[in-house]
């Protein structure tokens, strides 16, 4: 709509000294001005972009199976919904009994489907070339909340370790004489044996921790000093500025348009 | 809510209202958005790609959780901060698996009913929304639902409060009211902004209603009022039960559960310290559950 998207999304060999809220703001601008054009051309522009700049990055490995986890099903669903049932279409292309394939119901579903694409693609990029250390210490440094910070770090660092945790229970349950059969009532109760110990565990590990943390004042108000320094530039700054603006230009014009 | 200092002086006294005061426009935001969409529907949900609702839809919850992230999270204790983090993996782990079965329930909010009958309502709401923040790192299509899972998070930090969970019971009535709730407001977001549900199970159901006619912000609704209300009584219960197995040393963390009582056989008066005889947990009602906790070791 007005800012090229694929435009403003960063080089990958300068991804380092990028600042992780630049890419943050590229992400976010993209998502929302897809969003709010709608239109086939600029999320399909969008998806190019997103997977060309993942494969230059080095990060389609990671991204496109994340990606495909969430539109597959999501993708199905959209399809057998409007695809089949679309009481609203004209174009009639086939029928079984209830379920009547329209093109007006395909056209909305391929709609969708591809927005949503353009929409997740932009935001797991960021997410999977962005670096966690350095988003965490640019937001304490914006003033967002060390806590906050917190919780997204150490959510991103536990989830590893607590599959692993997970994974070891089942094993020593098993060794117990744990046995699964196909019954409703087994599985529950197997599921009971390996949910209990697992909470439990991370309840007290949580206690621990909330004491260690209460005893370097976490709770204590004032100011922080980070030992982490993230690259910004005067730069960076006015292309945030401007995407945001592009952003809410974008938001703006398609509420208030005529026949929106 | 935060631990008292004995050498400061206080300056809460603004922060507390400022924060009171974001809490209730994060509310209000959330509410008003939804009634917005309720009211003005079925303009251009098939006219087009609808993204003017889709957008009003997602600055509008997202606003709201924000908002009641910013109230919240400054005022948690740090035994509660401590646990966020852990709750959001239980979300996260169960979610992603449960969604890409074929059951057409969600299970994706252990974790946020644990911690709001732990904590309390607040910490419930504020885990809630941070927990669709924080999974949409690995899937971005969960993050307009964060004022949904806000409200899941509260009411179930409500239902905690006045005693739902002291009878084993009524753990799973509490869940099936809050998804009812929690069903109807979410419905607009799945409606609006992706046109459709998530799950090829939850689509299926939503199929059969469009086939019957239904315009699809009903067909959705209607969906979210089968899924949702079972889904959250499984919810609770499976929470009643964790709950009900954690050892006295491990409640005792947790102020929100002597002061309003919130499991039964904790029956000391209101404010003393709970450092009363093993006579806990041996009520009829809950012994059922209870007794799990020496099956563990």
């Amino acid at each position: 709509m007005t800012a090229s998207p694929a435009g403003a999304a960063p080089a990958p060999a300068r991804r380092e000294r990028l600042n992780p809220l630049t890419l943050l703001a590229a992400a976010a601008a993209t998502a929302v001005i897809t969003t709010a054009a709608g239109s086939w051309a600029l999320s399909l522009a969008v998806v190019a972009a997103c997977l060309g700049l993942s494969a230059a990055g080095g990060t389609a490995g990671r991204v496109l199976p994340a990606a495909a986890a969430v539109l597959i099903p999501f993708g199905l669903s959209l399809l057998v919904l409007h695809g089949l049932f679309f009481p609203e279409g004209r174009t009639v292309l086939a029928e079984w009994g209830p379920a009547r394939v329209t093109a007006e119901g395909l056209d909305f579903a391929g709609q969708r489907i591809v927005q949503l694409a353009a929409v997740v693609l932009a935001l797991l990029l960021f997410s999977f070339s962005v670096s966690i250390p350095d988003l965490v210490a640019a937001l304490s440094a914006r003033g967002v909340q060390g806590r906050f910070a917190f919780v997204l770090a150490s959510t991103l660092t536990l989830l590893p370790a607590i599959a692993d945790r997970a994974r070891r229970i089942r094993q020593a349950q098993e060794a117990r004489g744990l046995v699964v059969s196909r019954s409703l009532l087994a599985r529950i109760g197997a599921f009971r044996l390996q949910a209990v110990p697992l909470v439990l565990s991370l309840i007290e590990d949580a206690g621990t921790r909330a004491a260690a943390l209460e005893a370097r004042g976490l709770s204590n108000p004032g100011p922080r000093t980070s030992y982490r320094e993230v690259a910004d530039s005067r730069l960076q700054r006015t292309v945030r500025t401007v995407l945001m603006l592009a952003a809410l230009a974008a938001v703006v014009l398609r509420v208030v348009a005529p026949g929106a | 809510m935060s631990s008292p200092s004995l050498t400061l002086p206080s300056q809460e006294r603004p922060a507390a209202r400022r924060r009171r005061l974001l809490e209730i426009l994060g509310a209000l935001a959330i509410a008003a958005t939804y009634v917005y969409l309720v009211l003005n529907q079925p303009a251009d949900i098939t006219g087009g790609p609808g993204s003017a609702s889709a957008l009003i839809a997602l600055t509008g919850f997202l606003a709201g959780a924000i908002l009641l992230i910013v109230a919240v999270l400054p005022t948690l204790p740090a035994s509660t901060l401590v646990l966020i983090p852990v709750a959001l993996v239980l979300n996260i782990v169960l979610g992603q698996f449960v969604g890409s079965t074929l059951v057409p329930f969600y299970l994706d909010a252990i974790g946020t009913v644990m911690i709001a009958v732990l904590a309390g309502p607040a910490a419930g709401a504020a885990t809630g929304a941070l927990s669709s923040v924080v999974w949409s790192f690995f899937n971005p299509t969960v993050l307009p639902f964060a004022a949904g899972a806000a409200l899941i998070g509260c009411l179930a930090g409500l239902a905690a409060r006045y005693g739902l969970f002291r009878r084993f019971y009524l753990a799973p009535v509490a869940g099936f009211v809050t998804g009812i709730i929690a069903g109807v407001v979410s419905a607009p977001v799945a409606a609006f902004v992706f046109g459709g549900t998530s799950g090829v199970a939850t689509g299926a159901i939503v199929s059969a209603f469009r086939a019957m006619g239904d315009t699809l912000l009903a067909a959705i609704t209607k969906q979210a009022l089968i899924s949702d209300p079972m889904d959250k009584a499984i919810v609770f219960t499976i929470v009643a039960v964790l709950v009900y197995a954690l050892p006295r040393r491990a409640r005792q963390q947790f102020p929100f559960l002597r002061r309003h009582r919130v499991l039964a056989g904790n029956s000391q008066p209101i404010g003393t310290r709970a450092d009363a005889p093993v006579k806990d947990k041996a009520h009829g009602t809950a012994s059922g559950s209870a007794s799990d906790s020496t099956l563990n070791g």
